[in-house]
Protein backbone atom coordinates (compact mmCIF):
# COMPACT_ATOMS: atom_id res chain seq x y z
CA UNK A 1 0.00 0.00 0.00
CA UNK A 2 1.51 3.41 -0.34
CA UNK A 3 3.15 4.40 2.62
CA UNK A 4 6.11 7.05 3.30
CA UNK A 5 9.15 6.06 1.47
CA UNK A 6 12.51 7.26 3.17
CA UNK A 7 14.87 7.84 0.49
CA UNK A 8 18.41 6.56 0.90
CA UNK A 9 19.53 9.50 -1.40
CA UNK A 10 21.02 12.56 -0.61
CA UNK A 11 19.60 15.16 -2.81
CA UNK A 12 21.49 18.80 -3.48
CA UNK A 13 19.62 21.94 -4.83
CA UNK A 14 18.85 21.56 -8.59
CA UNK A 15 18.72 17.73 -8.67
CA UNK A 16 15.57 17.03 -10.71
CA UNK A 17 13.15 15.07 -8.47
CA UNK A 18 9.96 14.55 -10.88
CA UNK A 19 7.93 16.10 -13.16
CA UNK A 20 4.97 18.02 -12.51
CA UNK A 21 2.57 15.57 -13.80
CA UNK A 22 3.85 13.38 -11.73
CA UNK A 23 4.28 14.69 -8.32
CA UNK A 24 3.99 18.09 -6.36
CA UNK A 25 6.44 20.21 -4.99
CA UNK A 26 6.51 20.17 -1.29
CA UNK A 27 9.04 21.74 1.31
CA UNK A 28 12.75 22.07 -0.02
CA UNK A 29 11.45 21.33 -3.87
CA UNK A 30 10.14 23.83 -6.12
CA UNK A 31 8.32 23.72 -9.66
CA UNK A 32 10.22 25.87 -12.35
CA UNK A 33 7.38 26.96 -14.18
CA UNK A 34 9.46 26.86 -18.46
CA UNK A 35 9.89 22.89 -18.27
CA UNK A 36 7.42 21.95 -15.55
CA UNK A 37 9.61 19.68 -13.45
CA UNK A 38 10.36 19.74 -10.00
CA UNK A 39 13.49 20.28 -8.55
CA UNK A 40 15.23 20.30 -4.98
CA UNK A 41 16.16 23.72 -3.43
CA UNK A 42 17.79 22.57 -0.60
CA UNK A 43 20.28 19.71 0.49
CA UNK A 44 18.81 16.75 2.23
CA UNK A 45 16.63 13.51 2.13
CA UNK A 46 14.12 13.14 -0.27
CA UNK A 47 10.97 11.77 1.26
CA UNK A 48 8.07 11.21 -0.52
CA UNK A 49 4.52 12.11 0.67
CA UNK A 50 1.31 9.98 -0.34
CA UNK A 51 -1.74 11.81 -1.66
CA UNK A 52 -4.48 12.06 0.81
CA UNK A 53 -7.17 9.68 -0.76
CA UNK A 54 -9.70 12.71 -0.69
CA UNK A 55 -7.74 14.92 -2.39
CA UNK A 56 -9.08 15.54 -6.48
CA UNK A 57 -4.85 15.39 -7.29
CA UNK A 58 -3.68 12.54 -6.75
CA UNK A 59 0.07 13.36 -6.77
CA UNK A 60 2.50 12.04 -4.00
CA UNK A 61 4.49 15.11 -2.59
CA UNK A 62 7.92 15.10 -2.78
CA UNK A 63 10.00 17.02 0.12
CA UNK A 64 13.68 17.50 1.42
CA UNK A 65 14.60 17.35 4.49
CA UNK A 66 17.40 18.93 5.26
CA UNK A 67 20.11 16.89 7.00
CA UNK A 68 21.25 19.91 9.14
CA UNK A 69 18.99 22.10 11.52
CA UNK A 70 18.66 25.65 9.84
CA UNK A 71 16.94 28.56 11.79
CA UNK A 72 13.43 30.21 10.39
CA UNK A 73 13.26 31.76 7.00
CA UNK A 74 11.13 34.17 6.57
CA UNK A 75 8.10 32.95 3.82
CA UNK A 76 5.37 35.05 1.97
CA UNK A 77 2.98 36.12 4.50
CA UNK A 78 4.79 34.91 7.77
CA UNK A 79 4.48 37.80 10.79
CA UNK A 80 8.03 38.90 11.20
CA UNK A 81 9.35 40.95 14.25
CA UNK A 82 12.23 43.30 13.03
CA UNK A 83 14.66 46.49 14.46
CA UNK A 84 14.21 49.31 12.26
CA UNK A 85 17.84 50.15 11.57
CA UNK A 86 17.28 53.29 9.04
CA UNK A 87 14.73 55.63 8.38
CA UNK A 88 14.96 57.33 5.05
CA UNK A 89 12.49 59.84 3.33
CA UNK A 90 10.30 56.88 1.58
CA UNK A 91 11.52 53.88 3.18
CA UNK A 92 12.79 52.29 6.04
CA UNK A 93 14.83 49.28 6.40
CA UNK A 94 14.65 46.51 9.54
CA UNK A 95 16.99 43.77 10.59
CA UNK A 96 14.69 40.55 10.72
CA UNK A 97 14.82 39.10 14.26
CA UNK A 98 12.06 36.59 14.02
CA UNK A 99 9.74 34.64 11.94
CA UNK A 100 6.52 34.26 13.88
CA UNK A 101 7.91 32.34 17.26
CA UNK A 102 11.38 31.54 16.00
CA UNK A 103 14.53 33.53 16.15
CA UNK A 104 16.52 33.88 13.22
CA UNK A 105 20.21 32.40 12.83
CA UNK A 106 21.37 34.84 10.40
CA UNK A 107 20.63 37.98 9.73
CA UNK A 108 17.66 38.93 7.42
CA UNK A 109 17.21 42.22 6.03
CA UNK A 110 13.70 43.77 5.37
CA UNK A 111 12.50 47.06 3.67
CA UNK A 112 9.00 48.70 4.73
CA UNK A 113 7.96 51.32 1.74
CA UNK A 114 6.50 54.55 2.35
CA UNK A 115 3.19 52.76 0.49
CA UNK A 116 3.35 49.70 2.70
CA UNK A 117 3.41 51.05 6.07
CA UNK A 118 -0.28 51.69 6.34
CA UNK A 119 -3.46 50.76 4.42
CA UNK A 120 -5.12 54.28 4.18
CA UNK A 121 -3.55 57.75 2.63
CA UNK A 122 -0.20 56.02 1.64
CA UNK A 123 0.88 58.46 -0.39
CA UNK A 124 0.95 61.13 2.57
CA UNK A 125 2.90 58.99 4.85
CA UNK A 126 6.14 60.69 6.81
CA UNK A 127 8.57 57.86 7.34
CA UNK A 128 10.02 59.82 10.50
CA UNK A 129 6.30 59.85 11.61
CA UNK A 130 5.59 56.36 11.58
CA UNK A 131 8.99 54.62 12.80
CA UNK A 132 12.75 55.73 14.43
CA UNK A 133 15.49 53.73 14.12
CA UNK A 134 15.99 51.04 16.95
CA UNK A 135 12.06 50.62 17.41
CA UNK A 136 10.70 47.42 17.34
CA UNK A 137 8.16 46.02 14.60
CA UNK A 138 5.38 43.27 13.85
CA UNK A 139 5.06 43.17 9.77
CA UNK A 140 4.15 40.76 7.46
CA UNK A 141 6.31 39.71 4.52
CA UNK A 142 4.77 41.21 1.37
CA UNK A 143 7.12 39.53 -1.11
CA UNK A 144 11.10 38.04 -1.31
CA UNK A 145 12.03 41.26 -2.36
CA UNK A 146 15.44 41.45 -4.13
CA UNK A 147 18.61 39.95 -3.57
CA UNK A 148 19.33 42.53 -0.57
CA UNK A 149 15.76 42.37 1.48
CA UNK A 150 12.42 41.42 2.23
CA UNK A 151 9.26 43.16 1.55
CA UNK A 152 7.45 44.20 4.54
CA UNK A 153 4.25 45.64 5.49
CA UNK A 154 2.69 46.77 8.23
CA UNK A 155 -0.22 47.58 6.59
CA UNK A 156 -2.59 46.12 9.46
CA UNK A 157 -3.92 47.19 12.28
CA UNK A 158 -2.38 44.34 14.83
CA UNK A 159 1.11 45.56 12.51
CA UNK A 160 3.29 48.51 13.13
CA UNK A 161 5.89 49.15 16.36
CA UNK A 162 5.34 47.59 18.76
CA UNK A 163 8.16 48.88 21.59
CA UNK A 164 9.62 52.08 21.17
CA UNK A 165 12.86 53.74 23.37
CA UNK A 166 12.11 57.60 23.92
CA UNK A 167 14.29 60.57 23.52
CA UNK A 168 14.67 60.54 27.12
CA UNK A 169 15.30 56.84 26.74
CA UNK A 170 12.49 54.97 28.42
CA UNK A 171 10.22 52.47 26.58
CA UNK A 172 7.04 54.11 25.72
CA UNK A 173 3.67 53.34 26.44
CA UNK A 174 1.39 53.04 23.20
CA UNK A 175 -1.89 55.91 23.25
CA UNK A 176 -3.51 55.69 20.18
CA UNK A 177 -2.44 53.68 17.14
CA UNK A 178 -0.78 57.16 15.72
CA UNK A 179 0.96 58.23 19.61
CA UNK A 180 3.09 56.40 22.48
CA UNK A 181 3.81 58.49 25.77
CA UNK A 182 7.33 58.57 27.48
CA UNK A 183 6.38 57.55 31.36
CA UNK A 184 9.61 59.75 32.51
CA UNK A 185 9.13 63.07 30.50
CA UNK A 186 4.87 63.08 29.41
CA UNK A 187 6.22 63.90 25.63
CA UNK A 188 4.24 61.90 23.10
CA UNK A 189 5.94 60.65 20.07
CA UNK A 190 4.32 59.16 16.48
CA UNK A 191 4.83 55.98 15.37
CA UNK A 192 2.26 53.83 13.36
CA UNK A 193 1.73 51.53 16.17
CA UNK A 194 0.10 48.21 16.20
CA UNK A 195 -2.60 47.02 17.97
CA UNK A 196 -1.67 44.42 20.88
CA UNK A 197 -4.14 41.96 22.71
CA UNK A 198 -7.80 41.34 21.28
CA UNK B 1 13.47 76.21 49.14
CA UNK B 2 11.50 78.23 46.56
CA UNK B 3 14.08 80.77 47.05
CA UNK B 4 16.98 78.59 46.47
CA UNK B 5 15.12 77.51 43.05
CA UNK B 6 14.24 81.35 42.26
CA UNK B 7 17.98 81.92 42.54
CA UNK B 8 18.66 78.89 39.79
CA UNK B 9 16.85 80.88 37.39
CA UNK B 10 17.79 83.90 38.00
CA UNK B 11 21.40 83.52 38.37
CA UNK B 12 21.77 80.88 35.63
CA UNK B 13 19.94 83.25 32.66
CA UNK B 14 22.40 85.27 30.35
CA UNK B 15 24.75 83.77 31.71
CA UNK B 16 27.53 80.95 30.30
CA UNK B 17 26.28 77.50 31.24
CA UNK B 18 27.78 74.03 29.95
CA UNK B 19 26.64 70.14 29.75
CA UNK B 20 25.24 68.76 33.16
CA UNK B 21 23.72 72.15 34.61
CA UNK B 22 20.37 71.96 36.29
CA UNK B 23 18.93 74.97 35.59
CA UNK B 24 15.26 74.40 36.71
CA UNK B 25 13.37 72.38 38.93
CA UNK B 26 10.12 71.72 37.67
CA UNK B 27 8.74 70.62 40.86
CA UNK B 28 8.90 73.48 43.25
CA UNK B 29 7.87 75.81 39.93
CA UNK B 30 3.57 76.45 39.60
CA UNK B 31 2.04 75.07 37.04
CA UNK B 32 2.80 76.44 33.71
CA UNK B 33 3.85 75.39 30.33
CA UNK B 34 7.73 76.16 29.33
CA UNK B 35 8.76 75.92 26.23
CA UNK B 36 12.40 74.84 25.87
CA UNK B 37 14.40 75.65 22.90
CA UNK B 38 17.65 74.05 21.23
CA UNK B 39 20.47 72.74 24.16
CA UNK B 40 18.27 71.95 27.08
CA UNK B 41 16.61 68.84 27.97
CA UNK B 42 14.02 67.27 30.31
CA UNK B 43 15.14 64.71 32.96
CA UNK B 44 11.77 63.77 35.10
CA UNK B 45 11.70 67.12 37.16
CA UNK B 46 14.67 68.82 36.76
CA UNK B 47 15.70 70.63 32.83
CA UNK B 48 19.01 70.34 32.35
CA UNK B 49 21.45 71.98 29.46
CA UNK B 50 23.00 69.54 27.10
CA UNK B 51 24.42 71.91 24.81
CA UNK B 52 27.48 74.68 26.13
CA UNK B 53 26.61 78.26 25.50
CA UNK B 54 24.40 81.01 27.25
CA UNK B 55 21.11 80.57 28.48
CA UNK B 56 18.46 82.50 27.03
CA UNK B 57 15.13 83.44 28.32
CA UNK B 58 12.52 85.23 26.44
CA UNK B 59 8.43 85.87 27.87
CA UNK B 60 6.68 84.31 28.78
CA UNK B 61 8.18 80.58 28.78
CA UNK B 62 10.74 79.96 26.55
CA UNK B 63 14.11 78.74 27.62
CA UNK B 64 17.21 78.09 24.80
CA UNK B 65 20.78 78.05 24.89
CA UNK B 66 22.21 80.05 21.99
CA UNK B 67 25.79 78.65 21.16
CA UNK B 68 27.69 79.18 18.19
CA UNK B 69 30.04 76.63 16.56
CA UNK B 70 32.00 75.78 13.31
CA UNK B 71 29.68 72.17 12.95
CA UNK B 72 25.70 73.02 11.84
CA UNK B 73 23.17 71.24 12.97
CA UNK B 74 20.23 71.41 10.54
CA UNK B 75 16.81 72.64 11.55
CA UNK B 76 13.79 73.13 9.48
CA UNK B 77 13.32 76.35 8.14
CA UNK B 78 16.56 77.57 8.22
CA UNK B 79 18.06 79.40 5.17
CA UNK B 80 21.56 78.13 4.36
CA UNK B 81 24.28 78.36 1.39
CA UNK B 82 24.81 75.20 0.69
CA UNK B 83 27.67 73.58 -1.96
CA UNK B 84 26.42 70.68 -5.32
CA UNK B 85 28.52 67.39 -4.48
CA UNK B 86 27.39 65.48 -6.77
CA UNK B 87 24.04 64.35 -8.19
CA UNK B 88 21.51 61.41 -8.58
CA UNK B 89 18.40 60.78 -10.34
CA UNK B 90 16.18 62.36 -7.82
CA UNK B 91 18.11 64.36 -5.48
CA UNK B 92 21.33 66.80 -5.71
CA UNK B 93 23.49 65.76 -3.02
CA UNK B 94 24.00 68.69 -1.21
CA UNK B 95 27.04 69.53 1.36
CA UNK B 96 25.86 72.00 4.13
CA UNK B 97 28.56 72.01 6.79
CA UNK B 98 26.24 69.09 8.85
CA UNK B 99 26.66 65.87 9.65
CA UNK B 100 25.21 64.49 6.81
CA UNK B 101 24.96 65.30 3.03
CA UNK B 102 21.63 67.06 2.41
CA UNK B 103 19.22 65.84 -0.96
CA UNK B 104 17.75 68.70 -2.85
CA UNK B 105 14.98 67.02 -4.77
CA UNK B 106 14.91 67.60 -8.76
CA UNK B 107 11.48 69.53 -8.61
CA UNK B 108 12.17 71.66 -5.79
CA UNK B 109 12.61 74.61 -8.20
CA UNK B 110 9.70 77.32 -8.78
CA UNK B 111 8.22 75.87 -12.03
CA UNK B 112 10.19 72.79 -11.72
CA UNK B 113 8.97 69.64 -14.29
CA UNK B 114 10.95 66.90 -15.29
CA UNK B 115 11.99 68.40 -18.33
CA UNK B 116 13.70 71.68 -16.97
CA UNK B 117 15.42 69.97 -14.60
CA UNK B 118 18.36 72.35 -13.81
CA UNK B 119 22.44 71.07 -14.56
CA UNK B 120 24.35 71.86 -11.52
CA UNK B 121 28.17 70.54 -11.59
CA UNK B 122 29.86 69.70 -8.58
CA UNK B 123 31.01 72.98 -6.17
CA UNK B 124 28.26 75.16 -7.24
CA UNK B 125 27.12 77.35 -4.70
CA UNK B 126 23.00 77.70 -4.14
CA UNK B 127 21.11 79.26 -1.36
CA UNK B 128 18.59 76.89 -0.08
CA UNK B 129 16.06 76.78 2.85
CA UNK B 130 15.70 73.35 4.98
CA UNK B 131 12.58 71.51 4.50
CA UNK B 132 13.38 68.31 6.91
CA UNK B 133 15.27 67.87 9.28
CA UNK B 134 15.24 64.71 11.27
CA UNK B 135 17.62 63.23 13.34
CA UNK B 136 19.30 59.99 11.94
CA UNK B 137 18.01 60.96 7.99
CA UNK B 138 19.38 63.05 5.68
CA UNK B 139 18.04 66.48 5.27
CA UNK B 140 15.58 67.54 2.66
CA UNK B 141 16.44 71.19 0.73
CA UNK B 142 14.03 73.25 -1.44
CA UNK B 143 14.81 76.10 -3.76
CA UNK B 144 11.72 77.81 -3.06
CA UNK B 145 9.90 79.41 -0.33
CA UNK B 146 6.91 77.84 1.29
CA UNK B 147 4.23 79.08 -1.05
CA UNK B 148 6.60 77.64 -4.06
CA UNK B 149 7.63 80.70 -5.49
CA UNK B 150 11.48 81.30 -5.91
CA UNK B 151 12.32 84.22 -3.55
CA UNK B 152 15.61 84.43 -3.95
CA UNK B 153 16.57 80.60 -3.55
CA UNK B 154 18.94 79.16 -5.96
CA UNK B 155 22.65 79.77 -6.81
CA UNK B 156 24.63 82.06 -6.69
CA UNK B 157 27.21 83.30 -9.28
CA UNK B 158 30.13 84.58 -8.69
CA UNK B 159 31.74 86.59 -5.91
CA UNK B 160 33.18 84.80 -2.77
CA UNK B 161 32.09 82.48 0.32
CA UNK B 162 34.09 82.15 2.96
CA UNK B 163 33.10 80.18 6.36
CA UNK B 164 32.12 81.19 9.86
CA UNK B 165 30.97 80.11 12.24
CA UNK B 166 27.25 79.54 13.19
CA UNK B 167 27.04 82.43 16.15
CA UNK B 168 28.73 84.88 13.67
CA UNK B 169 25.56 84.34 10.83
CA UNK B 170 22.97 84.77 13.72
CA UNK B 171 24.22 87.89 14.60
CA UNK B 172 24.75 89.19 10.95
CA UNK B 173 21.44 88.19 10.42
CA UNK B 174 19.85 89.85 13.49
CA UNK B 175 17.13 93.21 12.97
CA UNK B 176 17.79 95.64 13.82
CA UNK B 177 20.69 95.56 11.46
CA UNK B 178 23.78 94.32 12.87
CA UNK B 179 26.35 97.39 13.34
CA UNK B 180 29.59 95.64 10.99
CA UNK B 181 26.77 95.33 7.83
CA UNK B 182 25.23 99.01 8.36
CA UNK B 183 28.57 100.42 8.80
CA UNK B 184 29.72 98.82 5.57
CA UNK B 185 26.92 99.20 3.72
CA UNK B 186 27.16 103.51 4.36
CA UNK B 187 30.63 103.39 2.12
CA UNK B 188 30.61 100.27 -0.01
CA UNK B 189 27.91 98.54 -2.05
CA UNK B 190 28.09 94.81 -2.34
CA UNK B 191 25.66 92.15 -2.18
CA UNK B 192 25.47 89.65 0.63
CA UNK B 193 24.15 86.32 1.20
CA UNK B 194 24.43 84.53 4.84
CA UNK B 195 23.81 81.07 5.65
CA UNK B 196 22.53 80.00 8.89
CA UNK B 197 24.99 77.28 8.77
CA UNK B 198 27.85 79.33 9.09
CA UNK B 199 29.18 79.93 5.22
CA UNK B 200 28.50 83.99 3.48
CA UNK B 201 28.66 85.10 0.58
CA UNK B 202 30.02 88.62 -0.47
CA UNK B 203 29.82 89.83 -4.25
CA UNK B 204 30.64 93.55 -5.31
CA UNK B 205 32.13 95.26 -8.49
CA UNK B 206 35.87 95.07 -6.98
CA UNK B 207 37.38 92.63 -5.78
CA UNK B 208 38.91 94.80 -3.46
CA UNK B 209 35.66 95.48 -1.91
CA UNK B 210 34.95 92.09 -1.43
CA UNK B 211 38.18 91.45 0.27
CA UNK B 212 37.68 94.30 2.51
CA UNK B 213 33.95 93.11 3.43
CA UNK B 214 34.76 89.97 3.91
CA UNK B 215 37.73 90.62 6.45
CA UNK B 216 35.35 93.22 8.22
CA UNK B 217 32.74 90.53 8.95
CA UNK B 218 35.22 87.67 9.99
CA UNK B 219 37.14 90.42 12.60
CA UNK B 220 33.44 91.19 13.96
CA UNK B 221 32.74 88.27 16.25
CA UNK B 222 33.93 88.88 19.36
CA UNK B 223 33.64 92.69 19.40
CA UNK B 224 30.51 94.99 20.45
CA UNK B 225 28.32 97.27 18.23
CA UNK B 226 30.38 100.10 19.04
CA UNK B 227 34.00 98.14 18.33
CA UNK B 228 32.58 96.74 15.21
CA UNK B 229 31.89 100.69 14.18
CA UNK B 230 35.11 101.95 14.98
CA UNK B 231 36.85 98.34 13.11
CA UNK B 232 35.32 99.37 9.99
CA UNK B 233 36.13 103.19 10.10
CA UNK B 234 39.81 102.06 10.81
CA UNK B 235 39.61 99.74 7.64
CA UNK B 236 38.08 102.27 5.76
CA UNK B 237 40.46 104.60 6.40
CA UNK B 238 43.85 102.49 5.52
CA UNK B 239 41.50 101.49 2.04
CA UNK B 240 40.85 105.48 1.49
CA UNK B 241 44.40 106.17 2.19
CA UNK B 242 46.02 103.55 -0.03
CA UNK B 243 43.81 103.76 -2.79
Amino acid sequence: MAMEVEGEEMVTPGEVLGKASDVKAGRGAYLAPHNKTVYASLTGRRIVIPPSPASPDQRPTVEVTGHKAYGAVPELGSVVIARVTKVMAKMASADIMCVGPKAVREKFTGIIRQQDVRATEIDKVDMHLSFRPGDIVRASVLSLGDARAYYLSTAKNELGVVSAESIAGATMVPISWTEMQCPLTGQIELRKVAKSGG
Amino acid sequence: MDDRSLNLTTSFIDQIVVPGDVVLDLSSMSNQTIKLGGGLRQDCDTISVMKAGKLKFSKPNKYWVESSQKRYVPCVEDTILGTVVDSKADNFLVDIKGPTLAFLPVLAFEGGTRRNIPKYEAGTLLYVRVVKANAGMNPELSCTDASGKAAEFGVLKDGYMFETSTGLSRMLLSSPTCPVLEALGKKLSFEIAIGLNGRVWVNAASPSTVILVSNAIMNSESLSGVQQRIMVEKLMQKFQSSS
